[in-house]
């Protein structure tokens, strides 16, 4: 396979696309997975609590 | 407790890895073909290299801080062509370490610049810009006409410029302190050698009106009547229609 | 002021005292170090500007060295600080980038000023508009944001992570060294030593020393990490660390060069022309994206729900938003460069990403203000809160902005001209500025544990100053670069080009006036906020240190404000 510049954009055009998309689709399903509510909305709360401002033991 | 910690450091690392991956593949995808582009870029066989005296007054415009007011890259819009001239051709600035297409015009573009005024007033224009246009907002550079120009280390310059890429030969690295001095003096015995290393179109003249002293007006005026003049293929290549 | 001076000096013996005797040993073998080599660089550069940076350094490192020698003989600290976080290089963190804040602002009053009355440049070299413009854009970009960031992110790091910092030296090599970058950046743009990068315009020793400190940094946020007691890595540290990680892919690779000899300042990039350009616009564009988005989200995702005491409306909308900016930004750099020389493709794409940014972008200015709802009285009352909110729509507004301007057509009309110059600033002042000191009024009490800011008010003028100032600079700029880029391609009834390039110059003065007022508007917020949260600091520590304890984490709602509300 040689790299000439058509080789080169051509892959970029194409391979860019399907990159986009699977990334899309990956980072909704992980943010929607049900399992992963529960830590969300944990963390969520986490920084707002009324602890004592000191690092755990 | 070991498990627990390692399973930690994983995942901290792991969102490392997949940031940098995310980041790096969008850059890699538009840029790395930019690389190959030398195959489909127009070809300019005329095309020469900065002489020394036009390196040392392109870092003068670099150091000043020129380009944060002058683009010199002319767009594909007829308004611009009309303005400005023919259109800037990627091949025009690939001696250009950095390039300096700018961003913003405060002034107007100058990537045509180069012979369209005369030295006198350039270095008129330079020591105040207000004495021949009143309007204009550009700093006044006299230290220009007050700082003498370094050429000492010119050599080192060529040579750094040839480890990035520009085609300097040995003489010219050899000769370059000359060759700067020459190109401003063109009743010296070294202005011949600028003329036999860099083309028989090469500017040589006295382009501060002074022949005792290379001052940094010298540099800058020698630079600013290059702009736009290494290759003339922009002007002799058909340009696409513009918009 | 003789009450400043003695807080400093108490306040920097306190502070090496709370280092370990070995980490006190550490640090004078690094400062020695750094002492020599600049030694080494002012010898190395004799006869070039590269001599005058090596004195700044040894200099620097000096004066670090003498605050160092002032706490060495201190007594070992007593365990008990592992109990505590460690905020010492925050709270120094927040001053210097207020420091470098009024210093950018006012140099950014200067340049706009040189643009309506361009003798102010008095016949100095380092006085003219070109060598002053970088001194403002990495003053308020790299010093005032940078510090900030840095300072913030200590913070943020320990308290959702519930861990101490690994260790007590890093922090602080990272926070000077930092700022040794910053003061070589800032004197070599007068003395004229740039790359002519914008936004990378230090020469190549002050690159690589960033890269250095740049390591340690992301060293410090991995380590900290691995000792986390949260399972679960809150959203704010992925954008510090998408802040951290990218800065340093996009510093590296944009300040490839070769310097002219290891004696001189001066180097040449390693790429060219349309590569160079690319790679700049890659970086410049992503500078935005990483350094003031990326970092200053992490500022918001934490600081807003915190002082609103509200969790983040969708912590799963941040986490969207947050993969979609890093991976979206890194492809519309080349929207910079429509109309050029640029391949056409490259600048097609760059459109599209950037039109397709418009969705993350929104989704994280919605979540900041959706937070917010259900507690607008809180806004109404707490101008800190307010400012946080101001920053989240203008946030929203500078994205739709940037998205729209990325449009090859109107690109056309906007590249070049005032336009962008306004657009960077709705950004710059409008988000960057207002999430900035929103969440410094909200963490300098919190630090220096008082129970409220010096004043209430102070806040209040501020906040109007700054929204003020944003509001003319922005309307100025948007009115110049239309109306320039208007001018530019008018034709009259001849067919020829109506004005001439001074006509649309002489049109622009006006306008460069109140950009002028706008940006003196926004200085004069700025040093409000210097001296309300200088006197805040200086003021003694409630006495009883029983009751210091005890107070709320909270500070209680500012009642000045409460009072003049009603």
């Amino acid at each position: 396979m040689s790299f000439d510049h058509d080789t080169v954009t051509g892959f970029a055009k194409s391979f860019g696309l399907f990159y986009l998309i699977a990334m899309s689709i990956g980072v909704i399903v992980y943010a929607y997975w049900p399992a992963n509510r529960k830590q969300f909305d944990h963390a969520a709360h986490s920084i707002i609590s009324d602890d004592e401002d000191r690092p755990c033991p | 407790m070991f498990n627990f910690h390692y399973r930690l450091e994983r995942n901290a690392m792991g969102l490392v890895l997949a940031i940098v991956v995310v980041a790096s593949i969008g850059g890699l995808i538009e840029i790395a073909p930019l690389f190959t582009i030398d195959e489909t870029v127009e070809d300019a066989p005329d095309m020469r290299v900065y002489t020394p005296l036009e390196l040392a007054g392109r870092n003068i415009y670099i150091r000043e801080g020129c380009y944060a007011c002058h683009s010199q890259m002319i767009r594909t819009l007829r308004d611009e062509v009309e303005r400005y001239g023919p259109y800037s051709l990627a091949v025009e600035s690939k001696y250009d370490h950095p390039m300096l297409w700018g961003s913003k015009r405060t002034g107007p573009d100058i990537a045509r610049l180069g012979g369209k005024y005369s030295n006198e007033w350039h270095v008129a224009h330079l020591y105040n810009p207000r004495d021949l246009v009143p309007e204009s907002k550009m700093p006044a550079y006299r230290w220009l006409m007050r700082n003498s120009l370094k050429i000492g280390d010119l050599g080192e310059h060529l040579a750094a410029m040839r480890a990035v890429g520009v085609p300097y030969t040995d003489e010219m690295i050899a000769n370059a302190t000359a060759d700067a001095y020459g190109q401003a003096n063109p009743d010296s015995t070294q202005a011949a050698g600028v003329t036999a290393r860099y083309g028989e179109a090469t500017n040589v003249s006295l382009f501060d009106g002074k022949p005792e002293t290379l001052t940094e007006m010298d540099a800058i005026v020698a630079y600013l009547q290059i702009l736009g003049r290494l290759t003339d293929v922009a002007h002799k290549t058909e340009q696409a229609s513009v918009e | 002021m003789i009450q400043g001076t003695w807080i400093i000096q108490r306040g920097g013996v306190g502070m090496v005292a709370l280092l370990t005797a070995l980490e006190r040993t550490y640090a004078a073998i690094i400062l020695v170090f750094v002492i020599c080599v600049g030694v080494a660089m002012a010898v190395a550069g004799r006869g070039d500007l590269m001599a005058a940076h090596g004195w700044i350094v040894a200099l620097f490192g000096m004066v670090v060295m003498a605050v160092l020698l002032r706490g060495i003989d201190a007594p070992e600290p007593w365990e008990e600080r592992f109990r505590e976080y460690y905020d010492d290089p925050t709270k120094v963190g927040i001053i210097l980038a207020l420091i470098w804040g009024v210093i950018g602002m006012f140099v950014g009053v200067w340049v706009a000023a040189l643009l309506a009355w361009p003798d102010l440049t008095f016949d100095a070299a380092w006085a003219s508009f070109g060598r002053l413009r970088p001194v403002h854009t990495s003053g308020v970009i790299f010093g005032f944001g940078g510090n900030a960031l840095i300072a913030t992110s200590f913070h943020v790091l320990q308290r959702t992570t519930r861990a101490r910092l690994p260790d007590q030296l890093s922090p602080w090599f990272v926070l000077i060294g930092y700022n040794l970058f910053c003061v070589l950046a800032a004197t070599g743009y007068l003395m004229g030593l740039t790359q002519s990068k914008e936004y990378a315009e230090p020469e190549w020793y002050a690159d690589l020393w960033l890269v250095i400190v740049w390591v340690v940094y992301f060293l410090i946020y991995i380590r900290t990490l691995a000792r986390r007691r949260e399972p679960h890595i809150y959203v704010a540290n992925w954008y510090y660390m998408a802040f951290i990680l990218v800065v340093a892919i996009l510093h590296i690779v944009n300040n490839l060069a070769v310097p002219v000899s290891i004696g001189h300042a001066k180097s040449y990039s390693l790429f060219s022309g349309v590569q160079d350009a690319m790679t700049q616009w890659w970086y410049g564009h992503n500078a935005v994206a990483f350094f003031l988005t990326a970092g200053f989200l992490g500022m918001l995702y934490y600081y807003l729900p915190k002082r609103a005491g509200r969790p983040i409306y969708s912590y799963r909308m941040s986490i969207i938003s947050f993969w979609g900016i890093t991976f979206m930004y890194m492809w519309a750099g080349s929207h910079h460069l429509h109309y050029t020389a640029l391949p056409h493709w490259v600048q097609t794409l760059g459109m599209v990403f950037s039109l397709v940014l418009l969705v993350p972008s929104w989704a994280s200015a919605g979540n900041a203000l959706l937070t917010l709802n259900g507690a607008w009285h809180k806004v109404r009352d707490d101008a800190v809160l307010r400012f946080m909110m101001l920053a989240a729509i203008f946030y929203g507004i500078a994205t739709f902005e940037g998205s729209f301007m990325a449009i090859r057509a109107v690109n056309s009309l906007s590249h070049y001209t005032d336009w962008t110059v306004g657009h960077v600033h709705a950004g710059a002042l409008g988000w960057v500025a207002m999430i900035t000191f929103g969440s410094l009024y909200a963490l300098v009490p919190w630090m220096w544990k008082r129970p409220a800011l010096y004043s209430a008010r102070l806040v209040e003028l501020h906040f109007w100053l700054a929204l003020a100032g944003t509001v003319v600079y922005v309307f100025a700029m948007w009115n110049s670069g239309i109306t320039q880029g208007l001018m530019w391609r008018t034709y009259d009834q001849n067919g020829t080009l109506a004005y001439s390039f001074i006509d649309t110059l002489v049109a622009m003065h006006p306008y460069y006036i109140a950009r002028t007022v706008g940006g003196l508007l926004f200085l004069a917020g700025a040093v409000v906020a210097f001296y309300n949260i200088w006197m805040t600091i200086s003021r003694p520590a409630p006495v009883d240190e029983g009751a210091a304890a005890d107070l709320p984490v909270e500070p209680p709602a500012p009642r000045a404000w409460a009072q003049a509300g009603e």
